[in-house]
């Protein structure tokens, strides 16, 4: 919660925003996670996100473009004085629109939650960031106790390099959540270098 | 181009207080007067927040424009703007860049605050870390 609001006369200075993706397949744990280590109970808002439709490539048509409205839920934690943390959930859909460069745009990294029973869920997102060079971390939600696969099972079924930590959290507790998100903020810090 | 709920000459009824809870059914593009890109995208994470002279207009300004104002006494992200006014996201980011260019509000764009990016994650890094 906000206990520091004095109501000073003074305008107000607004601190620096920056912002971490949380994603994943539907029902997987995003919003769990977020509301897990958020100060406020996390916010929904509705934004639309256009979607190209699928198989409507004949010849001499534009492909189908549908915008549907999906709800975004986020969060927020004080770092400190001058800085403040958003947790975006990435919209419970497989296909991506403008939304998902929204999201991302300026993200210092994303957490990427799998369940491993619907590994595949994610591959959507792995993809998007990969491709667009976005420093992330795969969290494997372990709300129901212990993963079903090996460590290395799930990185091969993921296809991804050793250069992408994969952590095990559980989505509601606050500090596993918050040794998730540690990880996507250090592999943020060592891409840079 | 004067937008409707800006043209003081329409003496509408002006509700004294904001109300609490906005129309649900109005379409986004009459709270827009018909546009549907900001000019420059805002971000989700943008901060907005009253400057003074928003403060010393509060009253004078009406429907969304006084509801965004009043909530920006204190500093709000673009996208909690339309969580908190029950607004479409896309109208609260076109709301909030017209308001700011009326220079009622003034925005803080994610740019790390004239920190390093290296800096920046440095002091989440810390800040997540003092989490208990």
């Amino acid at each position: 919660m906000d206990s520091k609001q004095s109501p000073s006369p003074a305008v107000r200075r607004a601190p620096t925003p920056v912002k971490l993706v949380i994603a994943g397949g539907f029902g997987v744990g995003k919003t769990t996670t977020v509301g897990a280590i958020s100060e406020i109970t996390p916010l929904t808002t509705e934004a639309a996100m256009t979607v190209a439709g699928a198989a409507s490539d004949q010849l001499g048509r534009t492909p189908d473009k549908t915008t549907t409205t999906v709800a975004l839920d986020f969060g927020v934690i004080t770092i400190d004085e001058a800085i403040k943390l958003y947790l975006f959930g990435t919209p419970g859909q497989d296909r991506f629109g403008f939304m998902w460069h929204d999201l991302t745009f300026g993200a210092l990294g994303a957490l990427v939650i799998v369940d491993t029973e619907r590994i595949d869920d994610c591959y959507a997102a792995v993809d998007y960031f990969e491709q667009i060079k976005l420093p992330f971390v795969v969290g494997i939600n372990m709300f129901d106790g212990k993963p079903k696969h090996s460590m290395q099972e799930i990185r091969w079924a993921l296809n991804i390099g050793d250069h992408v930590p994969l952590v095990l959290f559980d989505a509601r507790e606050r500090l596993s959540v918050r040794d998730a998100l540690l990880e996507v903020v250090r592999t943020a810090r060592e891409s840079l270098t | 181009m004067v937008r409707p709920f800006l043209d003081d000459t329409a003496q509408v009824a002006v509700p004294a207080r904001a109300p609490i809870d906005p129309p649900a059914e109005i379409r986004p593009y009459l709270q827009t007067a018909g546009r549907v890109r900001p000019l420059g995208d805002l971000e989700l994470e943008a901060q907005v927040v009253t400057t003074a002279l928003g403060r010393a207009e509060l009253l004078h300004l009406k429907f969304e424009q006084r509801d965004i104002v009043a909530l920006c006494l204190i500093p709000n992200s673009v996208a909690e703007v339309a969580a908190k006014l029950h607004l479409h996201l896309s109208v609260a980011r076109i709301l909030a860049a017209d308001i700011a260019a009326e220079g009622y509000l003034s925005i803080v764009r994610p740019d790390f605050g004239g920190r390093s990016r290296a800096e920046t994650l440095e002091r989440v890094i810390r800040g997540l870390e003092a989490i208990s």
